[in-house]
């Protein structure tokens, strides 16, 4: 069936899609930055004010010293300077230091990070999977009960937050029937025999947190499918693919299919952003322990170091898989580079 | 025939028509219920939600419709105080959002050329930063003060609405009734208050809707990372007290205490929902719905 398929070679036009790219995510890694820089700063107050204030405990009585300390954190320096100094760091991976933990922010989100990877890769990974063939079944099944059943559960599913999802998970299986663990990445001091029950462990424990998250992101993804494949059933080259007889399963995914990946895979783009702040609220509900139970506590103890550093490490993730995806669009389909 | 029906009934229906108009009644009463109840809370509400009513984690009786939680607050008062602050926000973020994204996208898509470039690639920069975790950093340093979250909330949210607008304003450009209102020498700001507003009410309300939505589900996200106004009730901030009291497997006290304001959140974003799905289908048939529209 190989010829069929006349594959269409990358049209220069490629170049120019890949400067629109740059053009909008370099600006946009800035912007983060610069949020992040800035955040501190715009507010009222500095960081060393109970150093300054005659009425604080912390109050340093020198003035030398006041000012000695001062220009440690280079705060008596131009705001110009202090953000190249900052980019410096950021350069070299520094992220800031833990208020609450006093330890390194990077070491603490080296920590929590691949947990939350885990997550959102596992649930991103199902709904996408789950909700292409859903969509798909429902399009080709429209208007009947089945369809109408499916489109009505899954809007209101995707209308309900991700943690009051995570809360009602929580409810039915850890208070209403107690099977599944419900706290944390791993039994708490657990020994294995052998690396696969320590995998079990692991993927037993991220049953409900991955349920949640992934319940959470079929809606959107599922709804997107289902239309646009049903729009593409009506169109002359599927009457025409229909009419020289290919087999159905060939009709579903190479022509209607293929047709509802573009519009699919955008959303998974988007829909990461999504993931990863559902992720934050899942893990704080089930006390996973990645970015979203690392932010909890830095809110608990206003550990502000640790809240710019998660949203600045989020945030390259979402860019990052975003500028992936975004990569690949041209290869899936033609078009993209000639707009 | 086999499993796919002919190009005739494709045409003859967009599926999920009824399923849609079936769901839409009850969503009216429940919104007016929930204002009338955001309204009348401060009166009808028992106690103050924030202090001491009773014996802590009493079940539900007549002095305490709902129990008490583990400090002895009054429950059914914090549900009831909880729907006011999710009004406050739906309104102030909400109509915030709409009017942002509304302001932004009919400008690019009336104006076009460099104005069009300039806003639609501000609004491609805004779409893909994560928002929770932006939302999370600035409520930290903003301080928890709802106003501030209704602002920080339309401030971050207003992107996707932007662009949706953006391209309907786009195809109503061409359209001759404003191409004479043009050639009459009506400028922008006219044609987009008379004519082009007017002409995407269905799509500014629906809209408008989802913004309130989503502006609840995030207030009621933010208390319950723990975020929130501290005096103010606010439906995620009991769910996360409920959370955090280590004893809550052991007795029956989730059912008065967790689950309400569950249920609550969801009874009323899923009438948002429906709402907003109704509006669109009612007054417009014409605009197609946009689908995956933002969430969170």
């Amino acid at each position: 069936m190989r010829h069929r398929w006349v594959r269409v070679r990358r049209r220069p036009g490629g170049r120019r899609a890949g400067g629109r790219l740059l053009a909008t995510y370099v600006p946009t890694v800035l912007l983060v930055i610069t949020i992040v820089f800035l955040l501190p700063r715009a507010m009222p107050g500095d960081p060393l004010a109970a150093l300054q204030d005659p009425a604080s405990g912390a109050f340093v009585d020198d003035a030398q010293t006041r000012a000695n300390l001062r220009a440690y954190y280079g705060l008596d320096r131009s705001l110009a300077a202090q953000y190249v100094n900052y980019l410096g760091s950021l350069a070299k991976g520094d992220l800031g230091w833990s208020i609450a933990r006093q330890e390194p922010v990077t070491a603490l989100i080296g920590k929590h990070l691949p947990w939350t990877l885990l997550l959102v890769g596992v649930s991103l990974t199902l709904a996408s999977g789950l909700s292409f063939v859903a969509g798909m079944a429902a399009a080709w099944r429209r208007g009947r009960r089945g369809d109408r059943t499916i489109v009505t559960a899954l809007t209101a599913l995707n209308a309900v937050p991700e943690y009051a999802l995570a809360v009602t998970l929580l409810i039915l299986f850890g208070l209403v029937m107690p099977v599944l663990p419900l706290y944390g990445a791993r039994t708490t001091f657990g020994e294995y025999g052998s690396w696969l029950a320590e995998v079990g462990d692991v993927a037993a424990h991220l049953v409900l947190p991955a349920a949640a998250l992934t319940i959470s992101l079929i809606g959107a993804k599922f709804l997107l499918v289902r239309n646009t494949v049903v729009s593409t059933l009506g169109q002359d080259y599927m009457v025409l693919a229909r009419a020289k007889g290919l087999p159905e399963r060939m009709l579903k995914y190479r022509h209607a299919g293929r047709n509802a990946l573009l519009p699919f895979l955008t959303l998974v783009g988007i829909q990461t952003g999504f993931a990863v702040s559902g992720a934050v609220f899942v893990e704080s509900v089930f006390a996973y322990p990645g970015m979203g139970s690392l932010i909890l506590s830095a809110v608990e103890t206003r550990d502000y170091p640790v809240l710019e550093a998660s949203f600045l490490v989020l945030a390259a993730v979402v860019l990052t898989v975003n500028f992936a995806l975004e990569s690949i669009y041209a290869r899936v389909d033609p078009r993209v580079g000639r707009a | 025939m086999s499993a796919v029906p002919g190009a005739v009934a494709v045409i003859r229906r967009r599926s999920g028509d009824r399923a849609a108009r079936a769901m839409g009644a009850p969503q009216i009463v429940l919104g007016a219920g929930f204002v009338v109840l955001a309204l009348l809370a401060g009166a009808l509400a028992p106690y103050d939600p924030g202090a001491a009513a009773g014996e802590p984690l009493e079940a539900p009786s007549l002095a305490h419709l709902l129990g008490t939680n583990s400090v002895g607050q009054d429950l059914i008062s914090q549900l009831l105080l909880g729907t006011r602050t999710s009004l406050f926000v739906a309104a102030f973020a909400g109509v915030g959002t709409i009017l942002l994204g509304a302001t932004v996208g009919l400008l690019a898509g009336w104006r076009g050329g460099l104005v069009d470039r300039v806003l639609m690639r501000v609004v491609d920069v805004v779409l893909v930063i994560p928002k929770l975790p932006l939302l999370i950093a600035v409520a930290a340093y903003a301080g928890a003060r709802l106003w501030a979250i209704a602002l920080i909330i339309a401030v971050t949210m207003w992107a996707p609405s932007a662009r949706v607008l953006r391209s309907q304003v786009l195809s109503l450009r061409s359209r001759a009734h404003l191409r004479a209102a043009v050639g009459f020498g009506a400028g922008t700001s006219h044609v987009l208050r008379r004519h082009v507003v007017p002409e995407l009410a269905p799509l500014l309300a629906s809209g408008l809707v989802a913004a309130c939505g989503h502006a609840i589900a995030i207030e009621a996200g933010l208390a319950f990372l723990g975020l929130g106004d501290p005096s103010r009730a606010s439906w995620g901030a009991t769910m996360r007290d409920a959370l955090d009291f280590p004893g809550l497997a052991y007795t029956t006290a989730w059912t008065w205490w967790l689950l309400p304001p569950v249920a609550a959140i969801c009874l009323v974003l899923l009438g948002l929902t429906f709402l907003g799905i109704r509006i669109e289908r009612w007054t417009s048939p014409r605009l197609a719905r946009h689908p995956g529209g933002a969430s969170s």
